[in-house]
């Protein structure tokens, strides 16, 4: 009898301690997203009280249009540049800060900084560096394309808007994969180098295997960033010159609340995160198959 | 010869490691000159260091704009949020972990929760906003209650593979002993959550801290509500003529977080590492 209480009095509680998280889940994310996709079937405009249901009308006009195109053109193309500088770098900058060194934790406290810094502060920093610091100096060493701002030309903004990124966006990944690299058997290292393998060998066999989950990680995280990036855009470029930064987010952002076209907006954006699951699902399948764990 | 080789490889090393120093540092140490400078000064020369240390612009921020008022909102705001987040996830995340295996509900609630983490914000941004201004919510009380909505997925996600890996002996003692379920949780459990607690509290603190989106979207329409990043943003907005006025508004705007990671180095990488590694 008493027993059957006990049980009574677990289950309820173990009840309500799932309810809060539930119901602000439900309130603020399901129903804005569940809406969301409602919406994108309408004319609203996000301002009037009437609208009619057209439905997929608005994902085909996104589709077709050139300013959609430029957006997904101008974040696949951002992507794969941040995925392959950060990716790399940190990589390198970990396996250094990872090897037997001086002050390991005084560069690491220095690398590390950026990460806590605002991305918007950042881009503003960045934006009066690239109008007032490098062009003196391509001046001075007359580099054509250092002489002007980086941010002036629709072909150099997106590079511009790339080193913003990858000065503080290394930060996480580079702790990420120097943790990454605690993992990694020192006996296997040690027992290969002995064995007489050669640097790189040990890295392909050994190390990098190993590595790979938090790769993975990493390569999703600094993706979805890519994918998803809005701070640095505003701070730096806010789209221009002539559209040719302004990014899905911004373009999202745009049609909301400044062009008054809400539904458009969230077609675009419910696109947008089947493209992000998509990728996000066929990367962690792929590592999935190649992983030692 | 081949220690000498050996040197030679470890002082390209260093200066490598240097290199990356500088440029880590330059912009801020560009950013700290300029705001010492008059527009006089700075029209001279851009690299030159200051005539004499001149705290005049950081003074006139802090003494004659909104600042102290939106540091005090973005740490209101960043507090409350993270206290929510430690309040609400702990919780459902222990039912989840235990009940997870006997009753269905919870398995699919896992599952429920999972799914938003493939979500990117951009998709629910819009409606959220609509639901928020629907429900009175474009406020300071209003944003930090979205906070803790939207950490409720990836801290689920964390702290449910964490839980599982306590062992539930102790628990059972405690059931033993006739302890209820909420005081062996507040009792036994939370305390032994302590590690992915600072992991959750610092993710969710810098990203609740450096905000800009959120914030633009619920809080731009009055200075009193804004936070440091909307401050930054908006002060740029109006003094863009004046440079080293600009300038300065960009260490007072890191100071904050700048104190906080001298002193909290150490915990605030291991706390971010711990999520993505060994969770």
């Amino acid at each position: 009898m008493k027993k059957k209480k006990r049980i009574t009095e677990r289950n309820i509680t173990m009840f309500a301690f799932s309810v809060p998280a539930t119901v602000l889940y439900i309130l603020f994310f399901i129903y804005p997203v569940g809406a969301g996709i409602y919406y994108s079937l309408t004319d609203w405009n996000g301002l009037t009280n009437n609208y009619h249901f057209i439905g997929i009308k608005n994902y085909v006009s996104v589709l077709r249009s050139s300013r959609f195109q430029n957006a997904i053109r101008f974040n696949f193309k951002y992507t794969i540049l941040l995925v392959v500088s950060i990716v790399g770098l940190s990589l390198i900058m970990a396996l250094i800060l990872n090897s037997k060194i001086k002050a390991k934790s005084f560069f690491r406290g220095v690398y590390f900084f950026p990460a806590v810094v605002s991305m918007l502060t950042v881009g503003l920093i960045f934006n009066e560096v690239f109008f007032q610091v490098l062009p003196p100096i391509g001046q001075l060493l007359h580099i054509e394309w250092m002489s002007r701002s980086l941010l002036s030309s629709s072909k150099t903004a997106i590079y511009a808007i790339l080193i913003t990124n990858v000065w503080q966006g290394i930060a996480i990944p580079t702790v990420l994969l120097m943790a990454g690299l605690q993992n990694v058997p020192q006996e296997l290292v040690e027992s290969a180098s002995l064995d007489g393998a050669r640097k790189w060998n040990i890295f392909k066999s050994i190390t990098f295997p190993f590595l790979l989950p938090v790769l993975t990680v990493v390569t999703v995280l600094v993706i979805k960033d890519g994918l998803t990036i809005y701070d640095y855009i505003v701070a730096l470029t806010n789209g221009g010159p002539g559209g040719a930064t302004e990014s899905t987010a911004l373009l999202i952002y745009n049609h909301g609340f400044k062009e008054v076209n809400f539904s458009l907006g969230i077609a675009e954006a419910v696109i947008v995160t089947v493209i992000i699951c998509f990728i996000s699902f066929i990367q962690i399948a792929f590592s999935n198959k190649k992983s030692v764990y | 010869m081949s220690n000498k080789l050996k040197k030679m490889k470890k002082t390209a090393l260093y200066l490598f490691l240097i290199i990356g120093v500088i440029i880590i540092a330059y912009p801020i140490y560009l950013t700290i000159i300029t705001s010492m400078k008059t527009p006089q000064e700075l029209s001279r020369s851009f690299f030159a260091l200051p005539e004499r240390l001149n705290f005049d612009n950081f003074i006139a921020i802090l003494t004659d704009s909104d600042y102290p008022r939106t540091v005090l909102n973005t740490l209101t705001i960043t507090v409350f949020a993270s206290l929510g987040t430690i309040a609400v996830i702990p919780m459902v995340s222990y039912a989840i972990a235990r009940s997870m295996r006997e009753k269905r509900y919870y398995k699919y609630l896992y599952f429920f929760l999972l799914a938003g983490i493939f979500v990117p914000f951009t998709v629910k941004m819009l409606p959220l906003i609509k639901v928020m201004s629907v429900m009175n919510m474009l406020n300071i009380p209003g944003l930090v209650i979205v906070y803790i909505s939207s950490a409720i997925c990836e801290g689920v996600f964390l702290y449910v593979a964490f839980i599982q890996g306590i062992p539930i002996e102790l628990e059972e003692a405690a059931y033993i002993d006739g302890a209820t379920t909420r005081r062996t949780f507040v009792n036994i459990i939370f305390p032994l959550l302590s590690p992915m607690t600072a992991t959750v509290l610092i993710k969710n603190g810098l990203w609740f801290w450096n905000d800009f989106l959120l914030p633009l979207l619920t809080l731009n329409k009055s200075p009193d509500y804004w936070t440091l990043t909307l401050f930054q943003y908006n002060f740029k907005m109006t003094h863009a003529i004046n440079y080293p006025m600009i300038f300065a508004a960009f260490p007072l705007s890191m100071l904050p977080i700048m104190v906080f990671y001298v002193f909290m180095q150490k915990k605030i990488i291991g706390g971010l590492t711990n999520g993505a590694v060994k969770g």
